[in-house]
């Protein structure tokens, strides 16, 4: 092929990508994850991050911190209420939430998504404890309170939602609840989606599939939803794509799996060419994908850095105070 | 493998009421039929790409992984009947002539005539239409990303039988229009009544539904058996992709549901009928009703269910019965290794 260099050279960008994000992984770790002998954080050789123990139940478990904050959000937004106190049991640090209120939702179809996605995240945090049994770490402790202190409301700052003095309340109405949840769920799906190579076992593999499509539906339903809401009320899609590029802004600017990982949901100039021809009209927004239609990843350095809230390198912040249990805990630079 | 049988038992332990209708046994099995292998050679290397950055289009390296190839082959089977379904109701035209070629027996799009006849759907609601737009868009970027993935191997389109009409010629002779086959079957229509689905957005939105949502369990169910991790990687975008449109149609379907009840129990016949057709287990779910949404087809541990492909295969041949090799959307069969129903036990 006379293209074969470019295609090696682009092979071996995406090994590249991939060994550095199992470098990320490695670095992320706890000292004690390390090999003995010296092993050098950052950077090492490719040969040396491959020999990182990533294990499957490390990946579900660092899961397993962010299914106990989307959790605990949608179960308080629909019912005032958080997961039982059997749910949070675990190893590491067990944590408490702060703040968390049922959401003042007045229409009867965000009333359902609510309902619905509270009972599907509920359901992956009993999985995935059910799965990983004694090793499943505890809740760590959780911000999600609705005031001025509110990791909600230094997000919508930080994002220019709301004014630098302002308060963002994700209980307050509908289109709040729906901007709440948005902040949240294309994370979800970009963390199991960059975890998806780094799973070993087909079982897990299998299990993982399931709860990253179930995370791409709900995003699905709030992007829609505020997409549609967004005719009427056009601020929500301006505030919907601030919050996509604060997420943006989070998760690096620089490094191998950088750039733009993220996307907002105004409707976009869309070119399409069928049988006929080619065409160009606006088209929604609702799906954010690379050119070939695909989802984005993002490690879980960088899932951290946005849950965090610190594009630095973290290991608490945000929406997890004390930080996330389990071995999977910094973010990176 | 241990693993599996460990989950096996950890899921029976887990089981709640509604776990208890639905089959894990697809997490240890099922996968048997997936193992045929194409002898066709690709190219050199066996990786692609990956999607870090939305602007260009990353030029991926066909895979020589026999099962891979068998897998991404079926996935883009499935592809060309959803990407000439949106195409056709956006724009009036199928996929692109340069994007049907390939291995195989290459087959037309059968748009059939007169009511139900596939074309430009004219949408009421601007919304459905951006929706429609966008989704035809990631479908066709998904053909163009699988036939580069697979190269030479790439299986060409099939025969698509498109229509909603009452009578259409294929290559086996005379058919229904499958969307009305398939309505009729489920009893969302009389017998002899049609199902256009490019008529307005209620019937696109339906139309819409019983396709997604067996393209969302065929990726969820395959996303197990693809041994290229970045072609695992770029499956689960894949698979992702299809849950926010489904996620998307689906809300839509339940918010027009609340002023049409008909539509609540239209969806549910029409799962009911898929999830006859595929075997006992429950791998099909309606949207609910006003009062208990339903958006998100999922299992007792919020996890979306997931079809084998000969499971697909007796959804999109509309035919329970065990070595099917055509009917339905696909009246001369599906391009590629696996394309026979089996017995579903």
């Amino acid at each position: 092929m006379t293209d074969s260099r470019e295609l090696i050279a682009a092979l071996d960008r995406r090994v590249e990508r991939r060994d550095e994000r199992r470098e990320f992984f490695r670095a992320a770790f706890g000292m004690g994850a390390l090999a003995v002998g010296g092993a050098t954080l950052g950077f090492a050789k490719r040969a040396d991050a491959q020999t990182a123990t990533i294990t499957d139940a490390d990946i579900f478990n660092f899961a397993l911190n962010l299914e106990y904050l989307e959790a605990q959000f949608y179960a308080y937004a629909a019912t005032g209420n958080g997961l039982a106190a059997n749910l949070l049991t675990g190893t590491g640090t067990q944590g408490a939430v702060t703040g968390g209120q049922k959401a003042n939702l007045t229409d009867p179809v965000v009333i359902q998504y609510a309902r619905e996605i509270a009972a599907d995240e509920v359901a992956h945090v009993a999985f995935l404890r059910s799965q990983l049994t004694t090793s499943a770490v505890a809740q760590p402790a959780i911000n999600i309170a609705g005031d001025a202190t509110g990791a909600f409301t230094a997000a919508a700052r930080a994002a220019g939602v709301v004014g630098t003095t302002d308060v963002f309340n994700p209980y307050a109405d509908d289109n709040s609840f729906l901007l709440g949840a948005y902040l949240f769920e294309d994370v979800g799906v970009t963390a199991y989606k960059g975890a998806a190579p780094l799973i070993t076992s087909n079982a897990f593999l299998d299990a993982s599939a399931g709860i990253l499509a179930a995370e791409a539906f709900h995003a699905g339903i709030i992007r829609g939803a505020l997409y549609a809401r967004g005719v009427a009320t056009p601020a929500l899609r301006v505030n919907a794509d601030r919050i996509s590029d604060a997420r943006d802004a989070l998760d690096g600017v620089t490094g191998a799996n950088s750039g733009d990982l993220d996307q907002g949901i105004s409707s976009v100039t869309t070119p399409l060419t069928s049988s006929l021809g080619a065409t160009s009209a606006p088209a929604s927004n609702f799906v954010p994908t690379d050119a070939n239609g695909i989802t984005f990843s993002r490690t879980p350095q960088q899932v951290l850095n946005i849950v965090y809230l610190n594009r630095a390198a973290a290991t608490m912040g945000g929406f997890f105070p004390n930080g996330v249990n389990g071995t999977i805990r910094a973010s990176v630079a | 493998m241990t693993k599996q049988v460990e989950l096996l038992e950890m899921l029976e332990r887990t089981e709640n009421q509604r776990a208890a209708r639905r089959s894990f046994i697809r997490l240890c099995g099922g996968a048997a039929a997936m193992t045929g292998g194409l002898a066709l050679l690709s190219a050199c290397d066996d990786d692609d790409d990956d999607d870090v950055t939305p602007a260009p289009t990353p030029t991926p390296t066909p895979t020589s992984d026999a099962q891979d190839i068998a897998v991404l082959s079926f996935a883009l089977q499935l592809e060309y009947l959803e990407g000439n379904y949106y195409t056709y109701a956006v724009t009036g035209g199928g996929i692109p002539a340069a994007l049907q070629t390939g291995a195989g027996t290459q087959g037309a799009v059968i748009p059939g005539s007169g009511n139900g006849a596939a074309r430009a759907v004219t949408f009421g609601d601007p919304v459905i239409a951006q929706y429609a737009r966008e989704i035809a868009a990631d479908e066709l970027a998904h053909i163009t990303f699988l036939r580069t993935a697979l190269g030479a191997a790439a299986p060409a389109q099939p025969t698509i039988n498109l229509s909603g009409s009452a009578a259409v010629t294929t290559p086996g002779g005379q058919a229904v229009g499958a969307f009305t086959a398939a309505a009729r079957a489920a009893g969302v229509i009389g017998p002899n009544d049609i199902f256009d689905p490019f008529l307005n957005d209620q019937n696109f939105l339906i139309g819409s539904y019983l396709l997604t949502d067996v393209g969302v369990s065929a990726y969820r169910g395959s996303a197990r058996l693809i041994t290229n991790k970045t072609f695992l990687e770029a499956s689960a975008g894949i698979l992702a992709t299809e849950c926010y449109h489904d996620g998307v149609i689906r809300s839509a379907l339940y918010s027009r549901g609340l002023t049409v009840p008909s539509i609540f129990t239209d969806i549910q016949r029409i799962s009911d009928a898929r999830d006859g057709l595929d075997g006992p287990a429950d791998t099909d779910q309606g949207i609910g009703t006003a009062g208990n949404a339903n958006l998100v087809p999922t299992d007792g541990n919020g996890l979306v269910l997931g079809r084998t492909a000969p499971q697909v295969l007796n959804v999109v041949y509309q035919n329970a019965t065990p070595g099917t090799t055509a009917g339905g959307f696909f009246p001369a069969g599906v391009n590629g290794s696996i394309r026979a129903t089996v017995a579903n036990t």
